[in-house]
């Protein structure tokens, strides 16, 4: 069984050359070259995963080819293994501090190459993976905010367990001069680190049109529409869809004011039931004629409203289907007098979910108004 | 002349309309693949696209994705996309995104054949 490792042999000696690649195919899909020049030509066409190569060759040696490969940032982080005759080859190769990963001296024993060539590739696949992991981390701690307001006879509770690899889920707020508070909440469309970083850009288009915005409209159907058209003219973005759900919060008031943009529909919940705020409209990135409308709702005392994305909905239960607004509905009212809802409605519906855990990016946002009559039972 | 991929079915009405057969699933796992079956029919000339979601029991948010491409993908060609036989799974994705507005349905493969061709 070969894997899908590409090794580069380069070799002027022909039998030697054959020797190796006959060994090495293996297991891995292999090219050849006969010196460093008609090694960079390969490279060229395609960057090999590992780079074994002879010294002392004509045209261009060993030497000069690992510099090349060295300066290029693309080849720069290949494995290279040289194979010497000289000693006084291996004594230049002790001096080399960087690039060369390892030497083995000719003659030498096929299966002692192998082996190295095994590990070497073992050693960047972890590395590999590590770092695709700590960027993802990394964009993941940025999309989201590191506190929440704290606001008299409300309480605010806000959960996210992003994915390393994939997932576009973002979220943010801002307190306006008029006492005010508004709250995002975002998917990016698609799977893979790079949800991750149109996520980041796209929450910057968000950040800065609010920004903008916000001296001169109170309607977050204005700035959807804006964030929309921009969305559609930029290059950079092109092919990116969104659901945004803008929210805009006057606590003195228990007023909510918001406009959604093909988001989950979020849940109003209180003590004797759930129901979804309903009314929503297109995604943004499809349409740039696309209409947005702004919808009030006036929060009643002891209710919470609760705003998640498709991670949750999309979870896939026991029964093969996903969890959809219903589950969600069910797991939100279950919940609500619970210590920590947001924690008690994730395990409900681990509970019945095919999986033990979560297969995308997980969001919740949950405001309660607290009112008068409410107390913490489960306090002190 | 039919041509099968590993999940999509596509089958040529006229020189620029073709309808796709779904399949049981559009998800993160296939997307990609349909977006470049997709692809190869708008080089050699389809403009509008007829998706038959008859046997769909899966849509997520990636598969949806990949629709909404080819979308931007044909409206400036004047082209088209449309969803035929749309199953409930199917039904609950597009009413929350409210995309009805941009993908019209049809009951059938053929109303909509009818509708296009």
């Amino acid at each position: 069984m070969t894997s899908d490792y590409c090794i580069l042999v380069v070799e002027d000696e022909h039998t030697l050359r054959r020797l190796l690649e006959y060994r090495l195919s293996k297991q891995y899909e292999v090219i050849t070259a006969a010196n460093g020049e008609e090694a960079l030509e390969r490279i060229e066409e395609r960057i090999p995963d590992l780079i074994i190569s002879d010294i002392m060759m004509p045209r261009m040696d060993g030497f000069a080819l690992q510099n090349a490969v060295q300066s290029q940032k693309e080849t720069s982080a290949v494995p290279f293994i040289f194979l010497t005759a000289k000693a006084d080859e291996q004594s230049r190769l002790k001096g080399m501090r960087t690039g060369v990963d390892d030497y083995i001296t000719k003659p030498f024993d096929i299966e002692q190459l192998l082996t190295r060539v095994e590990r070497l590739l073992e050693r960047t696949k972890v590395f590999r993976t590590q770092l695709d992991g700590k960027i993802g981390q990394d964009f993941s701690r940025r999309l989201m905010p590191k506190n929440l307001p704290d606001v008299e006879d409300y309480r605010i509770l806000f959960q996210n367990k992003p994915k390393e690899h994939g997932g576009g889920d973002l979220f943010d707020w801002i307190k306006a001069d008029d006492g005010s508070y508004l709250f995002t909440i975002g998917d990016v469309m698609g799977k893979g680190l790079q949800a991750k970083f149109y996520a980041f850009s796209f929450l910057g288009y968000v950040r800065s049109t609010v920004h903008t915005m916000l001296s001169s409209t109170r309607s977050p159907a204005e700035i959807i529409t804006r964030v929309n058209q921009m969305l559609m003219d930029d290059q950079v973005m092109e092919e990116t869809f969104a659901s945004l759900l803008l929210m805009r919060w006057e606590p003195e008031e228990n007023r909510v004011t918001y406009a959604n943009a093909g988001h989950c529909r979020p849940l109003l919940v209180g003590q004797d039931g759930a129901d979804v705020v309903e009314y929503s409209d297109m995604i943004l990135g499809l349409d740039p004629q696309a209409v947005f409308t702004d919808t009030a709702i006036t929060l009643p005392e002891n209710s919470a409203l609760v705003a998640y994305t498709d991670g949750l909905s999309e979870q896939v239960l026991v029964t093969e289907q996903m969890a959809g607004e219903e589950g969600i509905l069910a797991a939100a009212q279950h919940s609500f007098r619970e210590e920590d809802p947001i924690d008690s409605m994730l395990k409900s519906i681990l509970l019945k979910s095919k999986n033990p855990e979560f297969g995308d990016d997980i969001l919740v946002f949950w405001l309660q108004r607290t009112g008068l009559n409410w107390f913490a039972p489960f306090a002190g | 002349m039919q041509v099968t991929t590993m999940t999509f079915t596509v089958e040529p009405c006229n020189q620029d309309t073709v309808i796709v057969r779904i399949g049981k699933a559009l998800d993160f796992r296939n997307a990609a693949e349909f977006k470049s079956t997709c692809q190869t029919q708008v080089r050699s000339g389809a403009r509008n696209f007829i998706l038959d979601f008859s046997e769909t029991g899966i849509l997520d948010s990636t598969g949806l994705g990949s629709i909404f491409s080819l979308y931007r993908q044909v409206s400036p060609l004047e082209g088209q996309v449309v969803f035929a036989a749309v199953s409930r799974p199917v039904q609950v994705v597009v009413q929350l995104t409210r995309t009805y507005k941009v993908f019209r349905q049809f009951p059938s493969v053929d109303a909509a054949k009818e509708a296009l061709v």
